[in-house]
């Protein structure tokens, strides 16, 4: 070693522990979290009520495909600095742009409502008024954005979260779940031509592998300034943040399948009981208290996505017509900023207070589906321009991940046709 | 007038009148200051050319037309002054020297002046966009029924500041001149939006002072990435130039590994100055004293002091209060500037200095000296060590920083990078 011998000062020894502490929750693992979304519980607890264990199947696949689509994106941004809207405008042009961000606005509205949903389904189960619930998911947003410590709001997201996995998790193995079936479904596809089975496998795939995630991801590693030696790194919390994500996905599924499909019970979304008997996958851990404990959750994966998808989706749409940094961003400075999350929770409000209290399921589970409907026009930029070296330099996607990530888009892009075409034509 | 838009697809003819490709491209010389068009790239036939602007007779929003009817591609080459205004400029990031942010282009705008093509203005507005939309006169009709203005904003070119990243095409050093004459904490307040590879390029392109200035502006996170995103020879000598208290803060929150290296690399004077404060802890007075002060023996008379003063060229935060000390460096007593100015040159210092100077210890707390500060009104404060020996003072400036909310909340959070700051 080189040069004078230099003691750790008090300082120094402060800043190694805190930055130890704050690595390890990487972008990865609070866009991990945040899939669990309010969205997210609901098109997993869909999954095991509708068709037990069959689906896991699609939590192993997608689990594998976000590893892919989210380390690529981590990659964009230690490449680029930037976030996804601003690299597409520099290298397709702004009409490219537009179209993206658009698709993913459209898509985001959606999250933005199953949140909404989610917040007014929850409260229902106490028979708090939609308006009344609306109200409370608005001033969420508001106070997160203003008065908001980002930081610390995260950690309480984020053990609300593991709190709601573990109890799904309890709740799963003391359903006394066919584990050996469950592991079984886990690799092998249990396939079927029924249609609801495709919405549902096409839901699932869109609350997992998602638009926003997507710029999410890429703007928190430009952000950060994080650059290529934090590479592992990121692999490392994306990696993990996919697994963990699909792991509570996956007890979600396991313990709704043990305790609610096992039993024989049918649930319909259109039916006013639905939720209770969703909550019911929660009983053998909390009895009579899982219906609560299923609204608490809810509420909190609501608040979660709440707190990272407006913001995200108003950053990405800045970014991309150039209105993304001022020297502050008082009301007046950013009127798109705010004008954006203020449409963002006028439209979301105003779905809630239009769609009654049962048909709020359906609402936060169509809209998985439009998530993934919309993710391949978001993928097809993100692999095109990871493929690029001009554009990312010596982080250039090799032929594997290409490969990879070609096939898990095209896998998307036909499953998304699929869906669209039997729809149409109504077969 | 032109906008870039307008020109880009359009038809490229020759003499005769026959089509041979479309506008895909304009090249300007950077340099002057508004640089003028040297060339157009046309695609015919799916390939790229490059033609001089000799060759164009006249480009406007319905195409180009050549004086040649022969089409010679080997003449032309790219200069390194050289930059393609759509590839290197559309749509990409700039600084706006004057609003001190970060823009996107949203159009170039490029005017006759003297007879030739000159790029003059960057449109950043809504007019621009809605113009590469397409939507630009329909919208312009709808304001005009509505009795509304669309809203355009122009940067002169002068007034702006291409990134580094933004003409990564070339090879190009761009000198940043007008970034280097703003005030530092404008400068920091621009760097701090730009990606870091940008930040990088732009510090290399300042002084050792500027950037000393312009980093200790920042937050602390964004100075470590900076410094150590940076060769450390230069980061050792833009350290010499920053405040040793200051410079220890940073210095602190380095990897170990820099910290080593970067130390090696410097003056051994400052690195031990930089070394001594690091040994305090921060939330103390040693840990926000510099050791930049005047302190004089209590022999000097006035004039040898203003001698003294001559000879140190102290900085604007340290000249106002002239410490004086004993045989051993424990402070005795301290003269104000005024103080040293009306008294008569040949008049000993010991005899008008005021011999019951305020101090604090180096481990007193950072409110302590905010409230000795204030109550007695100070400049700036002694700090001294157990024995009485002067070891550095904190300046009204940076007693007031302790007194501030750590992060401005004003500010949306940048998608959470502010983690750090909000709890060091």
């Amino acid at each position: 070693m080189k040069g004078p011998l230099i003691a750790l000062s008090p300082r120094a020894v402060n800043r190694v522990r805190f930055a130890a502490i704050l690595g390890v929750l990487g972008p990865g693992l609070v866009s991990g979290f945040a899939d669990n979304d309010a969205g997210g519980i609901t098109t997993y607890s869909l999954a095991g009520v509708r068709f037990g264990y069959n689906l896991l199947w699609v939590l192993l696949a997608s689990q594998i495909v976000l590893f892919f689509t989210q380390e690529v994106g981590a990659r964009l941004g230690l490449a680029t600095g930037q976030g996804l809207a601003g690299i597409v405008r520099e290298k397709y042009g702004v009409r490219w742009a537009a179209f993206m961000v658009s698709a993913m606005l459209i898509a985001n509205v959606g999250c933005i409502i199953a949140e909404f949903a989610g917040c007014s389904a929850a409260l229902g189960l106490f028979g708090v008024h939609p308006a009344v619930s609306a109200l409370l998911a608005a001033t969420v947003v508001v106070l997160l954005l203003t008065r908001g410590n980002y930081s610390k709001v995260q950690y309480l997201f984020v053990a609300v979260g593991i709190g709601v996995s573990l109890a799904y998790l309890v709740s799963a193995i003391l359903a006394r779940p066919d584990w050996g079936l469950a592991a079984s479904s886990l690799v092998v596809p249990r396939l079927s031509v029924d249609k609801l089975y495709w919405l549902t496998v096409v839901a699932t795939v869109g609350t997992t592998i998602t638009p926003w995630g997507q710029a999410f991801i890429q703007s928190y590693v430009a952000d950060k300034r994080l650059g290529p030696e934090d590479l592992m790194g990121s692999r490392l919390d994306v990696g993990l943040g996919a697994f963990l994500t699909n792991l509570i996905g996956g007890f979600i599924v396991i313990a709704c399948a043990a305790a609610v499909w096992a039993v024989g019970t049918k649930v319909d979304t259109g039916d006013p009981q639905a939720i209770q008997q969703i909550a019911h996958a929660l009983r053998p851990l909390a009895g009579e208290g899982a219906t609560v404990l299923f609204a608490i959750g809810l509420l909190a994966a609501s608040f979660l996505g709440l707190g990272v998808v407006p913001l995200t989706s108003a950053y990405a749409a800045c970014e991309a017509f150039g209105w993304e940094t001022g020297v502050d961003w008082r009301l007046r400075e950013a009127p798109a900023f705010y004008g954006l999350l203020i449409f963002f929770i006028a439209s979301a409000a105003l779905v809630v207070l239009i769609v009654p209290l049962s048909g709020l399921i359906q609402v936060m589970f169509m809209a998985q589906v439009l998530n993934c409907l919309l993710l391949p026009f978001v993928l097809v930029f993100v692999m095109k321009l990871s493929s690029d070296k001009s554009v990312m330099g010596s982080l250039v996607s090799g032929r594997f991940l290409l490969t990879v990530g070609w096939l898990g888009t095209f896998l998307l892009v036909a499953l998304s046709i699929t869906l669209v075409v039997t729809s149409v034509f109504g077969l | 007038m032109l906008y870039l838009s307008q020109a880009i697809g359009r038809p490229v003819r020759d003499k005769l009148g026959e089509p041979i490709g479309k506008v895909a491209d304009l090249i300007v010389a950077i340099g002057d200051r508004y640089p003028p068009v040297t060339g157009i790239v046309v695609t015919t036939n799916g390939r790229e050319i490059f033609l001089h602007w000799q060759s164009v007779t006249c480009l406007d929003a319905t195409g180009a037309v050549l004086g040649t009817s022969a089409i010679d591609i080997t003449k032309f080459q790219q200069r390194p002054n050289e930059i393609r205004l759509k590839l290197d400029l559309m749509d990409r990031q700039i600084v706006d020297i004057d609003g001190r942010k970060v823009v996107r282009v949203n159009d170039l705008r490029l005017d006759e002046v003297e007879g030739s093509l000159h790029l003059v203005a960057v449109d950043v507005g809504a007019s621009g966009l809605l113009r590469r939309f397409g939507l630009e006169g329909t919208w312009r009709t709808i304001a005009r029924g509505l009795h509304r203005d669309v809203p355009e904003r122009y940067i002169d070119w002068e007034d702006v500041d291409p990134v580094e990243r933004t003409i990564a095409s070339v090879k190009l050093r761009v000198p940043h001149k007008g970034l280097a004459q703003l005030h530092p904490a404008d400068l920091a307040t621009i760097i701090d939006q730009l990606s870091r590879s940008d930040r990088v390029g732009v510090i290399a392109s300042l002084d050792d002072e500027a950037a000393a200035d312009a980093i200790g502006e920042m937050e602390p996170e964004t100075q470590v990435d900076i410094l150590e995103d940076l060769e450390p020879a230069r980061a050792a000598d833009i350290l010499e130039e920053m405040d040793p208290d200051e410079a220890a803060d940073l210095v602190a929150d380095l990897s170990d590994e820099s910290r080593v290296e970067i130390l090696g690399l410097m003056e051994k004077e400052e690195a031990d100055e930089v070394q001594e404060l690091m040994t305090y802890a921060e939330d103390t007075a040693g840990g926000i004293m510099t050791t930049e002060f005047v302190a004089v023996p209590a022999t000097l008379t006035a004039g040898q002091t203003i001698d003294r003063l001559r000879e140190l060229e102290p900085n604007a935060e340290t000249i106002y209060y002239i410490y004086v000390t004993d045989s051993d460096d424990r402070l005795v007593g301290v003269l104000s500037l005024r103080d040293l100015i009306v008294a008569k040159p040949n008049t000993l210092i010991s005899t008008f200095m005021y011999d019951e100077p305020v101090a604090v210890g180096t481990d007193a707390s950072q409110e302590e000296v905010t409230d000795v500060v204030a109550r007695y009104n100070l400049l700036a404060l002694p700090i001294v060590d157990s024995e009485g020996r002067l070891e550095g003072i904190v300046t009204i400036d940076d007693a007031i920083d302790t007194l501030l909310p750590q992060p401005s909340k004003r500010r949306i959070p940048h998608l959470f990078s502010r983690s750090g700051n909000s709890e060091r």
